[in-house]
């Protein structure tokens, strides 16, 4: 007679390390370890910086934790810093290249061209064109981390770097590189950008802010393919029956910037020197570099109040003599209206105490319209 | 064997009512959409739901999209939990099994049904929303326009629509595993059933929450979607070859455990 | 004679209980076997456990010559069972479900299925069903059904549970001239039922289970063998005892039983002391009082414990 209770048992056991070691594979995969290798931080800064017209397609995905408390006009500047954002994307070069953010139940694919960038989106069947600008609004692209990791790390200096080891990403060893800021007015406590070894491709950014453990922006590339991909497929031509129309959104903010009566600002704010920047109208002021940016603006006392009000619904929002401020993650926003002057507002990388102490310092309005 | 368990799915009067139930929803949506011609706001409602009204030639796709969610993991679910155990608790398993049919056997039989039911399911609803596309909206003949907003020619679409009807039928196939599995487990068809559709929910609400996206890449919802991606240009792949490989992984782990349980159970049904 | 159904040692274990508690049959080609005992007593789960259905613990079977489970795919194909009342798929017809039955196992061309179907239903009296599903049947004609799919392969063993459960009197006796007629065409059955008359009517060879255990395994001849006393009716029983002083074993009634296996010679005594006698025969046990003495109370029973 044969065992029969011992053969089930042997069955079910066979059945149970199967499923085991199929559970188990994805860990182990997982746990394959990268190759690093002995490359100063410095030297793998300048590598990075010189991919900068490298050719490539993949597939990235963002994750934002920076719930910007901003008006319903700039609603889908802050879905990109919130969300989870998934890309895929063909790069030609920085002015040649398609990125499309994929959701579920559609797409809205960027195609930058010469002298032109057409945004497609699909449920709405419109096609966008928009005149290249200095100065563009956030916008997909710059959430890829071949992007962001160079204009990162585009500004740092090289006392801010360190080498912080290897890890595999998209199937890629990469070497790690951290910039720490050096500024003390700095929300951010450190980016960490993973490099790829063989042609210096920035594949992973972390940002991570002062006080946190978890990044507050995490984009990496889950795939990628190093051949040039193809101009048809990062051209755009708007298909029949879709609605074209012109996009002025960039302009929109340019428009009101240049409205602003030009005020003299300080050369220096927070601990941050003043920049200048082509396309940015005089009236508003830029401070700081790389990783540490401080914008003031004078605003207009309508937009003003619409921003305090979205401002204060924040269970976050600090509200005191010196105005309204509230921090998103490493991004801080301050509305600015002390009693008999003219409203300010201040956004950028910094501290909440940062931009109290900059607030403090502006200069009186007059005439504001 | 094979054919004895075709014959019986497709000779049972509810195999086509369910089917029929699963036409009736994209048919109700056709009407609405119609009358009110309100189309879903960007990011909301079911994919494809809005480009029909510019291109009724969608409408199969729509259709899918809009039975994918609940209606048609529900439809197989009830089939496939109904396999084992409503021949238990109906008493035909005993005779079957005394036949004798080989328990292996009966198991791959009954499989091979429920396939049989998910592609005849998704062809009927595909084919009911071509003839409500083509009759109530506006098809192009032309072709259309994909995801990323470049032309499609008509053989596109249409093979990419065939692409589609495959991939969702693939999809359910995670689904008929567990109602399968659970349909060796109990004798009571509805508990087989109910047992998949909490899995169903389960894996559905798991895919919304943050915390629980390390294992995300492993629900089995998780890449139903993915027929979209076949009308993206370049067809974008990833999510489709995962969504293959993870429904094949849960199909074989899954059978593989229903086997196990099967052919050493004791039937006293 | 060749061993039909051989169990040794058989046993099933649930849990912490026995189910079946080493049985050992032994069913010979020829054979009307009744399979007796109580709900409970382990004769479902023995039947079951022969057709391969429930794996036992310990124990083995041999069906027609082969091991069971293992050589279930060739013997059970010689085997027609009906397992705890007939069950079929409502929706369809009687002969769709014969058809269906048939072609779902091996052996047998699709070509002489409707043949085999016909005469399966000829042989249950089912022969004119129409295209009626199976749910609107009556019990009886279910069970007429489910007896058709035990004799739709010419089985030489039939495994029968309660085959007559909801027919009417009728009925019965068809259905016990039907297996009757098998049998004397070679067919062995082995006929597991609680119905101690129908069993008496049918069996040669009797098995009797009590709680897991077989309790007696013999020919119903030897069981209901003369026991070598006269039972005499008499409205005059006092009578009896002082005639036949010494001989009278027990008096209950009117019925008196009197040592001696020649009624004959009982009744010339009697007649001739002048004693009334108004039924006078040989007495045997009934197959009640049989099984009774040997199984005990019914596993049915939860008593209190004191």
């Amino acid at each position: 007679m044969r065992a029969r209770g011992h053969g089930a048992a042997r069955r079910r056991v066979t059945v149970g390390a199967l499923i085991a070691a199929l559970l188990a594979l994805p860990a182990v995969i997982g746990a394959l370890p990268a190759s690093d290798a002995a490359v100063p931080a410095a030297e793998l800064r300048s590598r990075a910086l010189a991919t900068d017209s490298l050719g490539f397609s993949g597939y990235a995905v963002s994750a934002g934790s920076l719930a910007l408390p901003v008006t319903d006009q700039l609603s889908s500047v802050a879905d990109l810093f919130s969300n989870r954002t998934s890309m895929r994307v063909w790069w030609r070069g920085p002015a040649d290249n398609r990125v499309d953010v994929v959701t579920p139940a559609g797409e809205t694919g960027t195609h930058r061209g010469p002298g032109a960038t057409w945004t497609w989106e699909y449920e709405t069947a419109t096609a966008t064109r928009a005149a290249a600008n200095p100065l563009e609004l956030p916008a997909p692209p710059d959430l890829l981390p071949s992007s962001l990791g160079h204009r990162l790390l585009s500004e740092a200096v090289d006392s801010e770097l360190s080498r912080i080891g290897a890890r595999r990403v998209a199937g890629r060893d990469t070497l790690g590189l951290r910039l720490t800021p050096a500024a003390a007015a700095a929300s951010v406590s450190r980016v960490d950008v993973w490099i790829d070894a063989g042609t210096g491709l920035p594949l992973q950014v972390e940002v991570v802010e002062k006080g946190a453990r978890r990044p507050a922006m995490d984009t990496r590339f889950l795939d990628l393919d190093l051949a040039v991909p193809a101009p048809e497929t990062t051209a755009f031509t708007p298909p029949p029956g879709a609605s074209v129309r012109e996009g002025r959104e960039a302009e929109v903010v340019l428009e009101a910037g240049r409205r602003v009566r030009p005020v003299e600002l300080p050369a220096e704010l927070a601990g941050l020197p003043r920049r200048r920047l082509d396309g940015v109208p005089p009236g508003i002021g830029l401070y700081g570099s790389g990783v540490t940016l401080l914008a003031v603006a004078p605003v207009p006392h309508d937009l003003a109040d619409g921003l305090r009000n979205a401002l204060s619904a924040s269970p976050d929002a600090v509200v005191d003599e010196l105005g309204t401020r509230v921090a998103a993650g490493p991004v801080a926003l301050m509305i600015v209206q002390p009693p008999g002057r003219g409203p300010y507002v201040l956004t950028g990388t910094v501290t909440l105490d940062a931009l109290a102490s900059a607030a403090g310092r502006l200069p009186d309005l007059v005439n504001t319209p | 064997m094979i054919v004895v368990e075709l014959r019986k799915m497709f000779r049972r009067p509810r195999t086509w009512a369910t089917i029929a139930v699963l036409n009736a929803l994209p048919l109700l949506v056709a009407v609405l959409l119609l009358l009110t011609d309100l189309a879903p706001r960007a990011g909301q409602g079911p994919p494809f739901l809005s480009a029909v009204l510019r291109n009724g030639a969608l409408y199969p796709l729509a259709a899918l999209a809009i039975v994918l969610p609940l209606f048609l993991p529900i439809a197989v679910a009830v089939v496939a939990g109904d396999s084992i155990a409503g021949e238990a608790q109906a008493g035909t398993l005993r005779y079957l099994l005394a036949r004798p049919v080989g328990r292996t056997r009966l198991l791959v039989a009954k499989l091979v049904a429920v396939l049989a039911f998910v592609l005849v399911t998704v062809v009927v609803v595909a084919g009911v929303g071509y003839v409500i596309g083509s009759t109530l909206f506006d098809a192009q003949p032309i072709g259309g326009t994909s995801v990323s907003g470049t032309p499609l020619t008509s053989a596109d679409l249409s093979g990419r629509t065939l692409l589609a009807i495959g991939y969702v039928a693939v999809s359910m196939l995670g689904v008929a595993a567990f109602a399968l599995l659970f349909s060796t487990l109990t004798d009571s068809p509805l508990g087989a059933t109910m047992g998949a559709l909490a899995v169903l929910v389960a894996s559905s609400l798991l895919f919304t929450l943050d915390a629980a996206s390390p294992i995300a890449p492993y629900l089995p919802t998780r890449y139903w979607l993915a027929f979209v991606d076949l009308f993206r240009d370049p067809i974008q792949w990833r999510d489709i070859t995962r969504g293959l490989a993870l429904q094949g992984l849960y199909v074989g782990v899954l059978l593989a455990a229903a086997w196990a349980n099967f052919t050493t159970k004791d039937i006293t049904s | 004679m060749s061993a039909v159904i051989t169990t040794s040692g058989l046993v099933k274990q649930y849990g912490r209980l026995r189910a079946v508690d080493g049985i050992d049959l032994d069913v010979q080609a020829g054979d009307v076997y009744g399979f007796l005992g109580a709900n409970g007593s382990g004769k479902t789960t023995t039947v079951r456990m022969l057709l391969g259905l429930v794996l036992p613990t310990s124990g083995e079977i041999e069906l027609l010559g082969e091991r069971m489970p293992r050589a279930g795919r060739r013997v059970l194909p010689r085997v027609g069972a009906l397992i705890e009342g007939p069950a079929h798929y409502g929706h369809l017809s009687g002969r769709e479900n014969l058809s269906l039955l048939d072609a779902a196992g091996r052996g047998g061309s699709w070509r002489t299925r409707r043949r085999r179907v016909d005469h399966a239903l000829d042989q249950v009296g089912l022969g004119g069903i129409g295209r009626r599903p199976v749910k609107a049947y009556s019990l009886g004609m279910q069970q007429r059904l489910g007896l058709a799919g035990a004799l739709l392969r010419r089985p030489e063993l039939l495994v029968l549970d309660e085959p007559t459960n909801g027919l009417d009197p009728q009925g019965i006796s068809e259905v016990r001239e039907l297996l009757l007629e098998l049998h004397r065409g070679g067919t062995t059955v082995f006929l597991s039922s609680h119905l101690l008359a129908e069993v008496e009517q049918l069996c040669s060879r009797v098995v009797v289970l009590d709680r897991g255990r077989l309790v007696l395994q013999e020919e119903l001849a030897t069981l209901t063998a003369p026991t070598g006393c006269t039972v005499v009716h008499t409205p005059t029983p006092e009578r009896v005892r002082g005639t036949l002083d010494g001989r009278v074993t027990s008096v209950d009634g009117e019925r008196v039983i009197v040592r001696g296996s020649d009624p004959a010679e009982v009744n010339a005594l009697l007649v001739g002391a002048g004693i009334p006698v108004s039924g006078l025969a040989l007495e045997r046990p009934t197959l009640e009082e049989v099984v009774l003495a040997a199984a005990g109370t019914s596993p049915d029973r939860v008593e209190a414990r004191p």
